[in-house]
C-alpha cells in the first residue's frame, strides 16, 4: 500500500522548519559544532546543538515543564508536521491518528543524571522526580498527551535504521480502517556520555568537518533534535515502498546487507540516494553497494552539515528525500573526499530531474533498512 | 507541492485471517522452559528472592524475581564473543532455542519484541568505569551490546536468522504491545510468520528507579488485596511463533493456540498513574473484544496486569468489574515480580500453558478482599477449569494500555 506524507516537520541545528533548513542545506551551510564537557571524563567533545531559538515559540504545556530535551524536540517537530498537514490536506481527526516514536538512546540527559545520584550517593539519592523521564517513552508520552491521541502509540527503539523501522510500522498500522493518519518522529538529545561511548567504539571524531568517504573512516559528529512526518492517504509525496531491511553481525557484512535492501526496494534505476553516509563505515558499505545496485544515482547525505542524529537521522533524510524531489535539487555534499569517485552533489546544489529516490539507512548497530520515494 | 489523493480502493481493509501460536519459549524466574514453567505455575511457587545483583541496602524492596546465572550461563558456547553477551541476550538466546526446538522450520518475516531497558547494566558498569577513571579497554564491548535490538539481534543470530526487528519499548506494556502488533500483522495477510515475545534483564537504574517511586514493596507483593503495597521487580525472556493459521496447517505445524484479539488505548493523564477512573484499561480491554468479536461473557479468564500498587489494581480492577461479571482474575506478579517489558509475553505464555492444561493460574499472597475491588480472584492456589479464551492485560509509564485474548484451538 502506497501512503503519502502530508506534513513535515524538522528540528535541527540548522534551525527549525523544513523550508528554512533546506534553504540552509542549499546554500551549502554547515552547523555549527559546539564543545560539550559535561561529563565524567576529562576529554572534551565538539557536537552540533539545536539553537535556543528553535524551540522559543513552542507551546507551553503542563508536560514539557520538566521534560528533557528530547521531548521538547519531537513536539515542536511534530507540532509543525501536523501544521503543514493540515494545510495541505485539511483536519487531521486525532482520533483517527496514531504515533510511532523512533529513537536510539532516548533521554540520556536526565537518565545519566539519575544514575550519576544513585552512582555517587547511593540509592536514597534517585530521584523520584528524574527515573519516568529516563523511560524509553517519556517523550512518546509527552506527545500524545500534547496533541491529544488515546489511540495507539508505540515508541520503537533500534540504531540509526529505526526511523525506517518506524516507517513500516506505520504503514502496517495504517492498514487498519480505524486509522487515517500516522505520526512519526524521530528524535535524539546528544549529550557528553554518548560521544565518549562512541568514541570509545571508534565511530567519533572529536571535532568537525564530517568527512564521507574518507579511507580510513575518520567518524562522525554527533547532534540533536528531531524529524516529524504525517503519513496519511493524501499528499505530495508518495512513499511507495518500505524495506524493513536485516541485520549484519559484523560491520563487514554491512555491505551485502545493504545490497540486499536496495534490490529488495528495487533501486536499480532510482537516480537519487539519500544515505546515512557519516564518516564511519557506513560510508563505503554504502557506497559500494550503491556501485553495484543503483549505478545510475546520485548520492548525498546531510550528515556532514547536521551531524549523526541517530534515532531521527532516517526521518531526516527521509525529510530530504521529499524536499529534492519537490524542489528538483540535490544539497551540496560536504567535504566528501575528492580522491573518492561516483555521483555527488559536491559543491553547488544540482538540479535533478528525478521523481524517485531511495533513502537508505545503515546503523552502527546492526539494523538496515530502507525506502522509497517518489512525487 | 499539490497533495495527491489516493484512491479508497487502496486502501485494504482487515483481512482477518486467523492467527495461530505454532511455537513458545520462556525462561523467567519460574523456571527455563514451558514443563518447568507450567509446574511453578500449578505449585504456585513463590519466586522472588532476594536481590543478589547489586546492593540495595539503601532500598526499600530487597527482593526481585531473578534468573539464576549460573543455569543461565550453563552450556553456553565459550566463544569470546559469547562470553561478551548481556545476561538478556542469553535469555533471548535460551527461550529461542526452545521455540524453535518445537518448530524447527520457523522462519519468520518480521521479528517484533517488547523491553523497556535493554542491556542497561552495561550502561551504568561503564558509567561506574568512567566515574572512577578505571580501565577503559574493554568498555566499548559494554556499548557495543547495550542497545535494546542487540539481545534480539544475538539470538537471532545464533539460530541463523535475519529477519528486521522491531523493538517496542513501550514501558511495562511492551511485551504485550509486541504481541498484539504482531498478531495484527499477520491477521492482515502483510506477513504469514512474525516472531514477537519480550525481554528485559534486571538493572540497578530500573530497580532504584521504581524503589524511588515507592512503587516497589519492602514486604510480598500482593496483587488486588487490601494490604497491598506496591511491586517487586522482575526478569526474564518469553517467544511466541505466530503464523497465519492456515499456513500452519498446511505445513503441519502444532497449533498450540489463536491469539484472536488485540487493544491497544493510550491515557494521558499522568506519565506514572493511570487515570483513576480505569478508563484506559478498559479502552484496551473493549478494543480487545472489539477485535476478536467476542462479548465479555466469552472470557472465562483474565490475567491482570496486577502489579499491586494501590494506583493501578484499583484503575484495572474497576475497568475489569465495569467490562465484565464476575470472570476469574489474577495476576502472577506475586509469583515472579514484575518483568516489566517482558511481562506481557511471559504472562502470554502463561495464559497459553492455562488454556492448554486447563487451569487458572494462582495469584498468590492474597489475604484480605479489597472491598473497593470486588473481583473474583483465583486466590493463593491454581484451580482445574474449563477455560477457553483468556485475556491478558499490561499497562505501562507513559499512559500505554494493551491487552490480547488468546484462544484454545479447535481444529
Amino acid at each position: 500500500m502506497s501512503l503519502r506524507i502530508a506534513g513535515m516537520g524538522w528540528v535541527t541545528p540548522l534551525g527549525r522548519g523544513i523550508e528554512a533548513v533546506w534553504r540552509r542545506l542549499l546554500a551549502g551551510e554547515e552547523a555549527c559544532a559546539q564543545p560539550i564537557s559535561s561529563g565524567p571524563g576529562e576529554r572534551e567533545y565538539m557536537i552540533f546543538r539545536v539553537p535556543n531559538a528553535a524551540l522559543k515559540d513552542l507551546l507551553p504545556h503542563p508536560r514539557l515543564r520538566r521534560a528533557s530535551a528530547i521531548s521538547r524536540f519531537a513536539a515542536a517537530a511534530a507540532l509543525d508536521a501536523l501544521e503543514e498537514a493540515k494545510t495541505a490536506i485539511g483536519q487531521i481527526d486525532m482520533a483517527r491518528t496514531a504515533v510511532v516514536f523512533a529513537v536510539s538512546n532516548g533521554g540520556v540527559a536526565y537518565t545519566k543524571r539519575f544514575y550519576h545520584d544513585v552512582a555517587e550517593s547511593g540509592a536514597q539519592s534517585a530521584s523520584p522526580l528524574l527515573f519516568p523521564e529516563t523511560v524509553f517513552n517519556a517523550p512518546a508520552s509527552h506527545l500524545t498527551a500534547i496533541l491529544g491521541i488515546v489511540g495507539a502509540s508505540y515508541t520503537l527503539v533500534g540504531d540509526g535504521a529505526v526511523g525506517i523501522l518506524a516507517m513500516k510500522m506505520a504503514e502496517d498500522l495504517m492498514m487498519s480502517e480505524a486509522l487515517d493518519y500516522c505520526v512519526i518522529v524521530g528524535a535524539e538529545e546528544a549529550d557528553w556520555l554518548l560521544c565518549d561511548a562512541y568514541h570509545k567504539w571508534r565511530l567519533l571524531k572529536t571535532r568537525p568537518p564530517v568527512e564521507p568517504f574518507h579511507q580510513p573512516p575518520r567518524g562522525m559528529i554527533l547532534t540533536e533534535g528531531a524529524g516529524a512526518l504525517v503519513l496519511a492517504r493524501e499528499g505530495a509525496i508518495a512513499v511507495d515502498t518500505i524495506h524493513a531491511g536485516t541485520n549484519f553481525s559484523r560491520q563487514k557484512g554491512a555491505g551485502n546487507s545493504i545490497a540486499d535492501v536496495l534490490r529488495g526496494l528495487g533501486a536499480q534505476h532510482t537516480e537519487v540516494l539519500i544515505s546515512s553516509a557519516n564518516g564511519t563505515f557506513v560510508d563505503q558499505a554504502e557506497h559500494a553497494a550503491a556501485e553495484r545496485e543503483m549505478p545510475e544515482a546520485v548520492i548525498y547525505s546531510p550528515k556532514p552539515a547536521l551531524g549523526e542524529s541517530v534515532g531521527a537521522s532516517a526521518i531526516w533524510q527521509i525529510i530530504v528525500g521529499a524536499q529534492s524531489l519537490g524542489s528538483k535539487k540535490l544539497a551540496p555534499f560536504l567535504h566528501v573526499d575528492p580522491k573518492v569517485e561516483g555521483h555527488f552533489s559536491r559543491d553547488l546544489p544540482m538540479d535533478i530531474s528525478a521523481n524517485t529516490a531511495i533513502v537508505l539507512n545503515c546503523g552502527l548497530n546492526q539494523q538496515v533498512a530502507g525506502l522509497k520515494l517518489s512525487i | 507541492m499539490v497533495a495527491v489523493k489516493i484512491p479508497t480502493s487502496n486502501v485494504v481493509s482487515v483481512e482477518n485471517a486467523r492467527v495461530a501460536i505454532v511455537a513458545a519459549g520462556i525462561v523467567s524466574p519460574l523456571g527455563f522452559g514451558l514443563d518447568e514453567t507450567v509446574e511453578s505455575l500449578r505449585g504456585a511457587r513463590d519466586c522472588v528472592t532476594p536481590v543478589t545483583q547489586f546492593n540495595v541496602d539503601q532500598c526499600r524492596c530487597k527482593t526481585a524475581g531473578q534468573v539464576g546465572d549460573e543455569r543461565l550461563l550453563a552450556g553456553r558456547r565459550n566463544g569470546r564473543q559469547t562470553r561478551r553477551l548481556h545476561r538478556a541476550s542469553h535469555m533471548m538466546i535460551r527461550a529461542l532455542e526452545e521455540a524453535l526446538s518445537q518448530d524447527s522450520q520457523f522462519e519468520p518475516d518480521l521479528t517484533v519484541i517488547g523491553t523497556t531497558s535493554g542491556g542497561m547494566s552495561f550502561g551504568q558498569d561503564y558509567y561506574r568505569l568512567l566515574r572512577q577513571h578505571r580501565d577503559l579497554r574493554h568498555s566499548a564491548s559494554l556499548i557495543a551490546n547495550y542497545p535494546p535490538q542487540k539481545a534480539v539481534i544475538d539470538a537471532q543470530d545464533a539460530f541463523g536468522i535475519s529477519a528486521p526487528c522491531q523493538i517496542i519499548a513501550n514501558a511495562c506494556a511492551s511485551g504485550t504491545n509486541a504481541i498484539g502488533h504482531a498478531f495484527e500483522c499477520v491477521r492482515s495477510g502483510r506477513y504469514e510468520r512474525v516472531l514477537t515475545g519480550g525481554y528485559d534483564a534486571l538493572s540497578e537504574l530500573v530497580f532504584v528507579g521504581f524503589d524511588s517511586l515507592q512503587a516497589s514493596t519492602p514486604e510480598k507483593c500482593r496483587p488486588f488485596d487490601r494490604d497491598r503495597s506496591g511491586m517487586v521487580v522482575g526478569e526474564g525472556a518469553a517467544i511466541l511463533a505466530l503464523e497465519n493459521l492456515e499456513r500452519a496447517r498446511s505445513r503441519g505445524a502444532r497449533v498450540l493456540a489463536e491469539i484472536t484479539g488485540y487493544g491497544i488505548s493510550t491515557d494521558n493523564h499522568h506519565l506514572t498513574q493511570p487515570d483513576p477512573s480505569g478508563s484506559g484499561p478498559r479502552q484496551a480491554m473493549e478494543q480487545a473484544l472489539n477485535s476478536a468479536r467476542i462479548s465479555a461473557k466469552t472470557i472465562d479468564y483474565i490475567n491482570a496486569h496486577g502489579t499491586a500498587t494501590p494506583f493501578n489494581d484499583a484503575a484495572e480492577g474497576k475497568a475489569i468489574v465495569q467490562l465484565f461479571d464476575q470472570v476469574s482474575v489474577s495476576s502472577t506478579k506475586g509469583m515472579m515480580g514484575h518483568a516489566l517489558g517482558a511481562a506481557g509475553a511471559i504472562e502470554a505464555i502463561f495464559c497459553l500453558l492455562a488454556l492448554r492444561h486447563q487451569f487458572l493460574l494462582p495469584n498468590i499472597n492474597y489475604r484480605t478482599p479489597d472491598v473497593d475491588v470486588d473481583l473474583n480472584i483465583v486466590a493463593n492456589e491454581s484451580r482445574p477449569a474449563r477455560i477457553n479464551v483468556v485475556l491478558s492485560n499490561s499497562f505501562g509509564f507513559g499512559g500505554t494500555n494493551a491487552s490480547i485474548v488468546i484462544q484454545k484451538f479447535a481444529a
